[in-house]
């Protein structure tokens, strides 16, 4: 392998790495804009320019390519590449693309809802000039909108070109362009081909400033005060890892976090915008049970006496209806109470969206389908029958909180139900319908784990507080559990529901959040039992 | 060198001298005849034993360059003829196109023989619509004899030839930028490597040559390597189309040996200064070359290694003449103002550093310029550019050589001409 020097480092690297590839893995910083590891190089932007010894003029890093170099060129006869990315020449030309950069740059800082994720701002603190020499006037330019929900602040933008690229290699869409030439030059896309397709968010993250813009945080807030969760996308079976910013118990935006064995590095604004369907629920927020015609609030322990007192009944059938949108652990817990037939609600499709680069948005809607169907095997296409059959006559529900239409075959379950309870976080149709309602956390507030469908268990952390009175949905299951049978296991945490899970579907044996870390843990070639 | 004969424009002032029939009159298309009994290397090698280097701009050994390309491609190899003639001051290759065009196309049948190309293109600055028509002629004429298409004069070779309209933009002559263009796209330099060498149009092996290059070409193939290099300087030899432009009494393209004294071309071939004026100033090589005082234009000689050592270039050859009528700073703002329209934008110094030439030569003109100014014109033009220094080559910092284009003529009008510069500057701020 080539032995490259960079500063005083000597490391090997295979050939054909990017110096700027080489210094990022071994920690010399060397500031880009227009590089983007998931992008074509085009090395227009000029900052990540350094030193190659031998070389008449500086290289930019990102397109010089580490090779062998035959034994007589050797410098100092072994190195095959010698680099320097701060001696005096580097760190004066990064001194000079900055100011060329912030020439026309309003210097808006307090009012760009990039500060404080900015790289002018930071290459300009770490690399640049404390004081402009530029006398003329600036050139101004008005916002515009680029789509629906991407605006673009004409006056911050650097023209690195990241987002044509992401138009055309990652979307394949190709919205967007550049108008105009040289100095005029700005990023347009044309009035009747809009940036609106459903990658057109990523933009604005991969923007290395504040130009381009998701209208849907525009001013909302600043990212110091928000709070980072690392987590998973729950709008599709790919589950791409996310981080939420929330603050206190409102979620104010999601981004995309990298995990090459997902998402690689983007998401689409389906899951993107998604929290805010959670944001106006009606939600329930404490137990309730239903009498006369309508519901009454009652006591966390009335709700599961009364669950457990009719649960409980001598011979009776309980059916289990386990949801893909619930965790592994709260599947895996239902299945432990019921001991009828177990169904699911109706599934929720879609259209499935496969783009240029292999990035896919899942026909299938939900988050854990794989993972509920491994940790409740016997489920049934045909629940209906099999209720009538064993006679069943109640039912335990978890509900996924999306308000459906209650058709035919659930009617007919329904009427055949003497109790039915429902485990939700939103009063919907099915809801109505039940005699005890069991509230549960809304998904960004859950815990657990979750399996993709290509069989990837991830962990899907908490971003915002519970509400009300409502409870983990593996902890009112547990007490439901408790209340029928004294001896039942008593778990303390999450973890322990984990690990009894995995006693029992060896495929997730040893599992634990520690092990999932912040990209999860393939299940392929684990058996299941 | 008062015996040197014209030998790319010695038939120009003849009647139809555009046409084939009268081109094979005077022996045209016999090189290719003596083409297809060599093997490509035997051509390549006597291009590069020609010493022939490029007229476009960069004056890069056409033989060399030939042979980057990989001899073992399984992808098809093109070449280019360049014909986006757009440097300010030069109007050769439009006079070869015009005059002598079936010259240029066998000097690309030959270029793409050498290279194993079998589809070539003709780049043409879009505004030369004349020059289109009159090429489609010229090609269809040369289809419909044999010379281009398959098995071209019942040789085993076969060549298409494509004229490929270009939409004015000067960034398109340079060749990746003109590559770029030629595969629809937006004419924005690569960034290097790839080589257009290895992969160029299309992903493709690709030469680029300009007009002249290859019309030097069928020449040196037909009287040999020897006699082309016996013309001129050894590292630069052959004929050269020199533009001249300016404050001359004769403006025009005069075919001279590489080497040529500057001051024999202005003051006797294109008579001298306007109204015997004095001489203040000369580009030697189009707008993109560092300007001459007068002193210096008289002592030098046209050739790629005596303007290196003046720290500038033969370039396109397209020499400027200002006279003392000029007024420099004016002129230095009309040049950024130019290279400021031009500009790709892609490159961060190149597109930033010419407008803010501009906005500051215009304050400059206007009377509000500042001492400190004239110091900032030498900072940003090296920010732009670089500082030209031929022992390192150069310190360019673009993506391609635009960057330098700018810097290297605006630093040398306000190095050379400062005192015009102070001139502008308001009195008091001068005293003070």
């Amino acid at each position: 392998m080539p032995l490259l020097k960079i500063d005083s480092l000597e490391i090997e690297v295979e050939k054909g790495t990017t110096v700027l590839q080489a210094a990022m893995v071994n920690g010399i910083e060397i500031p880009y804009y227009c590089y983007h590891p998931a992008l074509e190089i085009v090395g227009s932007c000029r900052m990540c320019l350094v030193e190659v010894e031998g070389m008449p003029k500086l290289q930019v890093s990102c397109n010089t390519f580490v090779g062998e170099a035959p034994p007589e060129r050797k410098i100092d006869g072994k190195y095959d590449m010698v680099v320097n990315t701060h001696n005096d020449l580097v760190i004066q030309e990064r001194k000079n693309v900055l100011e060329f950069l912030l020439l026309n740059h309003p210097l808006d800082c307090p009012v760009c809802d990039q500060a404080g994720e900015c790289y002018l701002q930071d290459y300009s603190f770490k690399f640049g000039n404390a004081h402009s020499r530029f006398d003329e006037d600036k050139r101004v330019r008005p916002n515009e909108y680029l789509g629906s929900q991407i605006v673009i602040n004409h006056n911050r933008c650097i023209l690195c070109s990241r987002c044509i690229r992401f138009t055309r290699e990652i979307s394949g869409t190709s919205e967007l362009f550049v108008e105009a030439r040289g100095n005029k030059s700005k990023i347009a896309a044309l009035e009747d081909k809009p940036l609106d397709n459903l990658l057109a968010g990523n933009v604005a993250d991969i923007c290395p400033v504040g130009a381009l813009l998701s209208t849907d945080y525009i001013h909302k807030n600043r990212i110091w005060n928000l709070k980072k969760q690392p987590s998973v996308c729950q709008d599709c079976s790919v589950g791409c890892n996310v981080d939420v910013f929330y603050q206190k118990d409102k979620i104010l935006r999601l981004t995309p976090r990298e995990n090459h064995d997902v998402n690689g590095y983007f998401m689409c604004d389906i899951g993107r915008y998604g929290f805010h369907r959670f944001e106006d629920l009606d939600r329930i927020t404490t137990p309730m049970a239903r009498s006369n015609g309508s519901f009454n609030a009652v006591s966390w322990d009335e709700a599961i006496r009364k669950t457990a007192d009719k649960l409980g009944d001598e011979g009776a059938k309980i059916a289990g209806i386990v949801s893909p949108f619930h965790t592994n652990e709260t599947n895996f817990m239902l299945g432990q109470i019921i001991n009828g037939p177990t169904g699911t609600l109706p599934q929720m499709n879609d259209e499935e969206i496969i783009y240029q680069s292999g990035f896919r948005i899942s026909n299938d809607r939900s988050p854990n389908r794989r993972g509920m169907s491994d940790v409740c095997p016997a489920l049934l296409e045909d629940l209906v029958s099999e209720i009538e059959n064993q006679d069943v006559r109640m039912i335990y529900v978890l509900d996924d909180g999306i308000d459906r239409e209650i058709d035919d075959v659930w009617k007919k379950i329904l009427a055949k139900m003497d109790f039915v309870v429902v485990q939700t976080y939103a009063m919907t149709t099915l809801a109505q319908s039940a005699n005890i309602i069991l509230p549960g956390p809304a998904p960004y507030e859950r815990e657990g784990t979750i399996t993709n469908d290509g069989g990837r268990v991830q962990w899907l952390r908490p971003s915002l507080p519970m509400k009300g009175e409502s409870r983990a949905d593996w902890e009112i299951l547990m007490m439901v559990m408790k209340a029928l049978d004294k001896d039942a296991q008593d778990f303390t945490d999450i973890g322990q529901v984990m690990k009894d899970m995995g006693e029992k579907f060896p495929a997730y044996d040893g599992l634990s959040f520690f092990r999932l870390g912040p990209h999860g843990m393939s299940l392929n070639g684990r058996a299941n039992g | 060198m008062s015996t040197f004969e014209p030998v790319l424009t010695s038939n120009i002032t003849k009647e139809n001298s555009h046409t084939l029939d009268f081109y094979q009159s005077i022996g045209g298309y016999s090189a290719i005849k003596k083409v297809l009994s060599m093997s490509p290397l035997e051509v390549i090698d006597v291009v590069k034993a020609s010493n022939l280097r490029g007229r476009g701009g960069a004056g890069f050994p056409t033989g060399l360059k030939w042979s980057f390309v990989p001899k073992d491609s399984e992808k098809p190899i093109y070449l280019i003829n360049n014909a986006d003639e757009s440097e300010p001051g030069t109007f050769k290759d439009r006079l070869l196109m015009n005059k002598a065009p079936h010259q240029m196309l066998e000097g690309m049948i030959i270029a793409s023989y050498a290279i194993g190309c079998h589809t070539s293109f003709i780049y043409i600055r879009g505004e030369f619509y004349r020059e289109y028509m009159l090429l489609e002629k010229v090609v269809a004429e040369a289809y419909e004899n044999n010379l281009l298409g398959d098995n071209i004069l019942g040789s085993d070779y076969s060549l298409d030839v494509v004229i490929h309209r270009g939409a004015g933009a000067y960034i398109c002559g340079e060749e990746t930028g003109l590559i770029e263009s030629l595969e629809g796209k937006r004419g924005w330099p690569r960034i290097k490597p790839p080589f257009p060498a290895i992969e160029g149009y299309l992903q493709c092996p690709t030469v680029v040559n300009n007009v002249e290059t290859l019309s030097c070409l069928p020449h040196i193939i037909t009287r040999g390597a020897d006699w082309f290099q016996s013309i001129g300087p050894e590292k630069g030899p052959g004929p050269r189309l020199f533009c001249v432009s300016g404050r001359v009494k004769n403006p025009g393209v005069f075919e001279e040996p590489m080497g040529i004294d500057l001051k024999d071309l202005i003051f006797e071939k294109a008579g001298g200064i306007t109204n015997d004026n004095k001489l203040k100033a000369v580009f030697p090589g189009g707008s993109s070359s560092a300007i001459l005082t007068a002193a210096e234009a008289i002592d030098v000689k046209m050739d790629f290694e005596e303007l290196a050592k003046k720290k500038t270039m033969l370039g396109s050859a397209g020499v400027i003449v200002m006279d003392e009528t000029v007024d420099m700073v004016h002129a230095c703002l009309n040049i950024a103002r130019f290279y400021a329209h031009e500009s790709c934008g892609q490159c961060t110094p190149c597109r930033e550093g010419t407008t803010w030439l501009v906005k500051m030569l215009t304050r400059m003109v206007k009377g509000r310029g500042t001492l400190k100014d004239i110091n900032m014109l030498f900072e940003i033009t090296d920010n732009i550019g670089g500082l030209i220094d031929f022992s390192k080559g150069s310190y360019g910092k673009t993506i391609c050589p635009f960057g330098e284009a700018v810097a290297w003529p605006i630093r040398s009008f306000v190095e050379k001409f400062k005192d015009e510069f102070i001139k502008y500057l308001p009195q008091e701020k001068v005293a003070a």
